[in-house]
């Protein structure tokens, strides 16, 4: 019997692909139906946000950070809206402060609701979708009443928020916060206990704490990995130091894990948005930084001055004297962060936008290694990977 | 099986349609119907989408096709292989790098097909269209029937569009080849 | 603007001063983020040290990203964001190179670094030496130059469309149908004012 070489088959996975979860082409080396090696191939999405935003004032470059994590909108908005405050020295009121909290964290729910569902997905479960994507229908019927867009609102503005919310909304948040730990208990009674989902999750994708740190993990798969670090905690911005929240902290670094700190961080935020709601006072929601922000619709059609300023800030925009700055905010996903240089004219000259999920997916061939092609599905649906974000 | 023959209670084609049909039977023994209707009547009513969801509108699509705006209920399924697909939605940004892949997987549709094209971007560029790698929209690269604006076109607005396509395949679609 | 940093930050930055030693170039404080600058060609031996420091561990290297001065020499600047969630500091170590100019990869260090340095080479050019797999990893298959430099255009240089003939996706030279509109108010105001003066100079002139 003769010799015969044994070589890995290659294997392309994407782009397009039902649980590629947008635009991913994977290529595998694979030893029959085991992984050998990984290399992702992205640029599928990359738009040219950083060469466009050079190219536009700081007000028209906000609504590039909507599109980037699409199904957490308003937490990217956060970062840019405080890094050009933080450079502009500009101080937003309380109530503002209070509104950014609330929809940070009605942004993670609509995060993990859409993470957990889809993978559950993909590991094979479909009910969960269905009952949770109403739950996101009613949320993003909050985003909508309060900045007139279900997906990308354009509602954090240097400054504060664009505009002040309706009492009912507050009192229909309560509402639906006092339902929706009940769609969190019935997501954990499908999947939490259940031997098929724990087959394909438990020990799939393990990494370790050393490993996490040093490949640039940050959020959920840094907590599931071990290590206790929530920039909300840590380094916190607006009103986070003075939430009483906790932070869920995993032990093995596997898929299940992660799963496990997403569905508790659900309910940590549900705390928040309560103590948010509880706590917001009365007030003005944008500064009064004139520098920055415009003047209400009524001054600008009634005074002269206020004309002037309002054309001026929307054409022109801001002067933003000449300094660098990294901001980072605890994005649903991990730590997005904008490395913002200006020159001293109204365009920022470098905005670089750090992408959470760029290293989740760097370390793909870490965590597939040595797995099968089907867990090699569920290690991508753990990661939480949006191609917005990571193609920019 | 029994279908309600009251004349008071018609109220769409299709029970006029299926009443006709089956008071022939009664009356007749056979019916007759216009071929181009009935693979019309076929071809819309059960429209197979295939998922091609590239960016934020992709979330917006899933929304179509979840529990409040269903889209299971016009017979519309999502399959995830081109080969048994209808119809294409394009929902997001065509970059410059995918777009071989969305020629390569239109081309494997079977006839008859069409294309949606979903929300700005994929009509024109939208909001990236003076970007250096994005496709100015992806009728440069498939030919599309209806165009669905918006950024993103809320869940609703793409119900509509598909509605639209609907009505244009019963419109202009024939069985000739 | 420039706060007045606060005693913390201050000894913070006389430690890391102490941790690098006498490869500091330049620092400053912007807004209480300490920024060092470093020579080029020792940034490995800087981030080593930084990485190993047992009192102060910088454990994650969050991004690396780069700038453009197409006026100044040397061209682009290398900026390292490091976080060190020990102690919770954030630190910047930036370097200057010029174009060509190789720069040694700290994949071996930081393993987050791989694809943060493939960005830098496909968006700026700059090659990473010693780094396992450098290649294009956001722009398409083939595509030629490094967008994010400032004498890139905007809109690039090619576009795709399909063709019937070939039966495949073909490149062609870009042509926009509408071109980019750049609003800049800044200009019309002052010239104009301009031209008024100088139009009553001579007229003065010559009465």
């Amino acid at each position: 019997m003769s010799e015969t070489e044994i070589k890995p088959i290659t294997m392309n996975f994407g782009p397009q692909h039902p649980a590629a979860h947008g635009v991913l082409r994977l290529v595998f080396e694979m030893d029959g139906e085991v992984i050998k090696r990984a290399d992702p191939h992205i640029g599928l999405l990359h738009r040219g946000t950083e060469k466009l935003i050079e190219n536009k004032t700081y007000l028209q470059a906000l609504p590039y950070f909507d599109r980037l994590d699409y199904v957490s909108p308003m937490n990217q908005e956060h970062a840019w809206a405080l890094s050009v405050e933080r450079l502009l020295n500009i101080q937003v009121p309380r109530r503002g402060q209070y509104i950014r909290v609330l929809f940070c964290e009605l942004g993670r729910i609509l995060n993990h609701i859409l993470n957990l569902t889809a993978f559950a997905l993909d590991v094979g479960a479909m009910t969960p979708l269905l009952w949770g994507f109403e739950e996101r229908e009613i949320l993003l019927s909050f985003y909508e009443r309060a900045s007139g867009a279900r997906f990308h609102a354009a509602y954090f503005r240097p400054g504060g928020v664009h505009q002040d919310i309706p009492e009912e909304l507050l009192e229909d948040i309560m509402k639906w916060l006092n339902e929706f730990p009940s769609f969190i208990n019935d997501l954990e009674t499908l999947l939490t206990a259940n031997r098929i989902f724990k087959q394909r999750t438990v020990d799939v994708g393990v990494v370790s704490k050393e490993d996490a740190l040093n490949l640039g993990f940050s959020g959920p798969p840094l907590r599931a990995s071990g290590h206790v670090w929530d920039l909300r905690k840590e380094q916190p911005y607006d009103v986070y130091p003075e939430m009483n929240f906790d932070i869920p902290v995993g032990k093995t670094g596997d898929c299940y894990a992660r799963y496990l700190v997403r569905v508790e961080e659900m309910r940590q935020s549900c705390r928040i948005i309560e103590q948010c709601i509880k706590e917001i006072p009365k007030g003005k929601v944008l500064s009064n930084d004139a520098k920055m922000v415009p003047p209400s619709r009524k001054d600008m059609k009634g005074s002269m001055e206020a004309l002037i300023q309002h054309f001026k800030l929307y054409t022109e925009g801001v002067h933003v004297p000449p300094a660098e700055t990294y901001t980072a905010v605890e994005a649903p996903k991990g730590e997005f962060g904008v490395f913002l240089v200006s020159d001293g004219s109204n365009k920022p000259y470098r905005a670089k936008l750090r992408a959470p999920g760029f290293q989740f997916l760097a370390a793909t061939e870490h965590m597939c290694k040595g797995h099968m092609l089907a867990d090699a599905v569920a290690v991508i649906g753990s990661m939480d990977l949006v191609f917005g974000e990571i193609d920019r | 099986m029994g279908v309600d023959t009251h004349e008071g209670l018609l109220s769409s084609d299709q029970d006029t349609i299926l009443n006709a049909a089956v008071s022939d039977i009664k009356n007749k023994g056979f019916i007759v119907a216009s071929a181009d209707k009935l693979f019309n009547w076929a071809r819309s009513g059960s429209l197979w989408p295939m998922s091609f969801g590239l960016a934020c509108c992709a979330v917006e699509m899933m929304h179509a096709a979840a529990s409040r705006y269903d889209m299971d209920r016009y017979g519309m399924l999502f399959r995830p292989s081109p080969r048994q697909a209808d119809v294409m939605i394009v929902a997001g940004t065509l970059t410059n790098k995918m777009a071989p892949a969305l020629r390569r997987v239109y081309d494997q549709m079977a006839e008859p097909r069409w294309v949606v094209s979903m929300g700005s971007c994929a009509n024109g560029g939208g909001y990236y269209h003076y970007s250096y790698s994005v496709v100015r929209g992806c009728d440069r690269v498939v030919p599309v029937d209806v165009y669905v604006p918006g950024c993103p076109p809320t869940a609703e607005a793409l119900i509509y569009g598909l509605l639209q396509l609907q009505k244009k395949i019963r419109r202009t679609a024939t069985i000739a080849r | 603007m420039e706060n007045s940093p606060n005693e913390e930050t201050s000894n913070f930055c006389s430690i890391i001063k102490n941790i690098i030693g006498k490869d500091v170039i330049d620092s400053k404080i912007d807004f209480e983020q300490f920024q060092v600058t470093v020579p080029a060609k020792q940034i490995y031996e800087v981030l080593t040290s930084l990485h190993s420091n047992s009192s102060f561990c910088f454990d994650q290297l969050i991004d690396i990203t780069a700038i453009d001065f197409p006026d100044l020499s040397p061209r682009f600047e290398i900026v390292y964001l490091l976080l060190s969630t020990s102690t919770n500091k954030r630190l910047i170590v930036k370097i200057k190179v010029d174009e060509g100019e190789l720069v040694r990869s700290c994949e071996n260090i930081y393993k987050s670094a791989n694809w943060s340095e493939r960005e830098i080479w496909d968006m700026f050019g700059i090659f990473f030496s010693g780094h396992p797999d450098l290649r294009r990893l956001l722009t398409d298959y083939g595509f030629e130059g490094h967008p994010l430099r400032k004498d890139f255009p905007l809109t690039g240089r090619v576009q795709v469309k399909y063709d019937v003939d070939q039966n495949r996706v073909v490149y062609e030279p870009v042509k926009l149908i509408q071109e980019y509109r750049d609003f800049d108010f800044l200009s019309p105001w002052e010239t104009s004012f301009g031209e008024i003066e100088k139009n009553e100079d001579s007229e003065s002139d010559q009465s």
